[in-house]
């Protein structure tokens, strides 16, 4: 708990050194309640792979911050270790939407994964086959416009 | 769950008192194949997961993988970006060990190359934290800490305009930790151990983020080192088949002498017996 706080509190302030998102906001200066939007997503992301933690899954650090419109995707790239299991896990603050994530490989085929799905949670579990590149699709399946934040951990 | 995948007991029954969703079939478009993002933070792997798969197929003795620190001291501040980067992998191979007062001797190295990059204070509460988790033997939270720590101090080296300095701390921690992997496979020959060090994708993204340095750090001796090693480890694993033995010591030996000049000799990493 002591690390999942210590987390949050650094996701709240690496906010502003967010990377480009599909849809970037047009204002350019940082919105406030975009900004408690993402922190709150980040904190049901971590929330969600918490669960897997128990398991003795490792939490990246890491994490991507974006906005996406209704039936978009953003796709980040992550190198996964054969052998390993993963479970890339996305959350946006609020109830009425629903997020989707496949994993692809390198070539861009879907890879057999494991689903999860509670509300404005999702999560997507692997286990690499081959080591190498791999392509994690985040679409906003229901709701309008929202900022989303993907993290994921391993094992 | 489907056949062919495995989940612990913990993330089974989770997923027992969850909906499923079945994966689609289509595959990925072209088009949307060039909107891909890569962000250091996620698209790189720590060094923890690099020897987490390792442990899969093998059991290395990780306290003979670990070394003593060199120098930290210098006013080249590439070279203490790319030493900070070796150190973080150094506690990664220290948690692999279970030994705790190396964590700790690491996590004070780490800070101390921040300190000397100008990363204000703020990173010492990563420090203390380092060490309480280590005084504790917690070491799956200390392979979090590192983690966190790395991300925060280059957070940091980016928000004082040092962009450029946090690829070298990226590929510092990628090199120390093909180091201490290719003497792993060196030692004990296995084609699944070795396609672990095949990762053309990776060592792509770090050609590329150094050519991308501007011209005042190529011109770095050290730094101009480190590019060519890099080039040289992008053509051993070029083909699709998993290195030879052969191509595993030349990787070894291209990696040990970046990490001798990045960190000293004082440094040398010993060779694990068998």
């Amino acid at each position: 708990m002591k690390r999942l706080l210590l987390a949050l509190f650094a996701s709240m302030s690496l906010l502003h050194a967010q990377e480009a998102s599909p849809t970037p906001s047009p204002s350019a200066t940082p919105d406030v309640t975009d900004t408690a939007a993402e922190a709150a997503a980040r904190s049901a992301a971590l929330e969600l792979a918490g669960a897997f933690s128990n398991d003795g899954y490792k939490i990246r650090d890491g994490f991507y911050f974006g906005t996406l419109e209704t039936g978009k995707s953003a796709l980040v790239e992550v190198n996964l270790f054969a052998g390993n299991e993963y479970w890339f896990c996305a959350a946006v603050n609020d109830p009425g939407r629903k997020l989707a994530i496949t994993v692809y490989d390198e070539k861009g085929a879907p890879v057999e994964q494991q689903g999860y799905e509670d509300g404005p949670k999702t999560a997507a579990g692997v286990v690499a086959g081959t080591s190498g590149k791999y392509f994690v699709k985040v679409t906003l399946a229901e709701g309008a416009k929202s900022s989303f934040c993907l993290i994921y951990c391993y094992k | 769950m489907r056949p062919g995948l495995r989940f612990g007991c913990a993330a089974a029954a989770f997923l027992a008192a969850a909906p499923l969703v079945a994966a689609p079939e289509s595959a990925l478009k072209p088009e949307e194949m060039k909107t891909v993002i890569v962000l250091d933070e996620l698209s790189m792997p720590t060094p923890g997961e690099f020897f987490a798969a390792i442990n899969k197929v093998e059991r290395p003795n990780w306290s003979q993988l670990g070394r003593a620190a060199g120098p930290l001291a210098t006013t080249n501040r590439a070279q203490a970006s790319l030493n900070l980067g070796t150190r973080v992998a150094d506690g990664f191979i220290a948690v692999e060990a279970q030994d705790g007062q190396q964590v700790k001797n690491i996590g004070k190295d780490i800070i101390d190359l921040a300190k000397g990059l100008g990363v204000s204070q703020s990173i010492l509460g990563r420090g203390n934290s380092i060490g309480d988790f280590a005084e504790n033997n917690d070491w799956s939270a200390l392979k979090e800490e590192l983690d966190a720590t790395e991300n925060e101090v280059k957070q940091q080296m980016a928000d004082q305009k040092d962009d450029e300095l946090v690829a070298l701390v990226t590929i510092g921690a990628w090199l120390r930790g093909v180091q201490a992997a290719s003497a792993v496979v060196a030692l004990n020959y296995k084609p699944e151990t070795a396609k672990l060090l095949r990762q053309p994708a990776i060592v792509e993204t770090l050609v590329a983020r150094v050519d991308a340095l501007p011209d005042r750090l190529k011109k770095n001796e050290l730094v101009g080192k480190v590019h060519d090693g890099l080039v040289e480890i992008q053509t051993d694993v070029a083909p699709t088949a998993p290195p030879s033995a052969d191509t595993v010591k030349a990787i070894q030996k291209t990696t040990s002498q970046l990490i001798d000049a990045i960190s000293g000799p004082a440094a040398a990493t010993p060779t694990p017996a068998k």
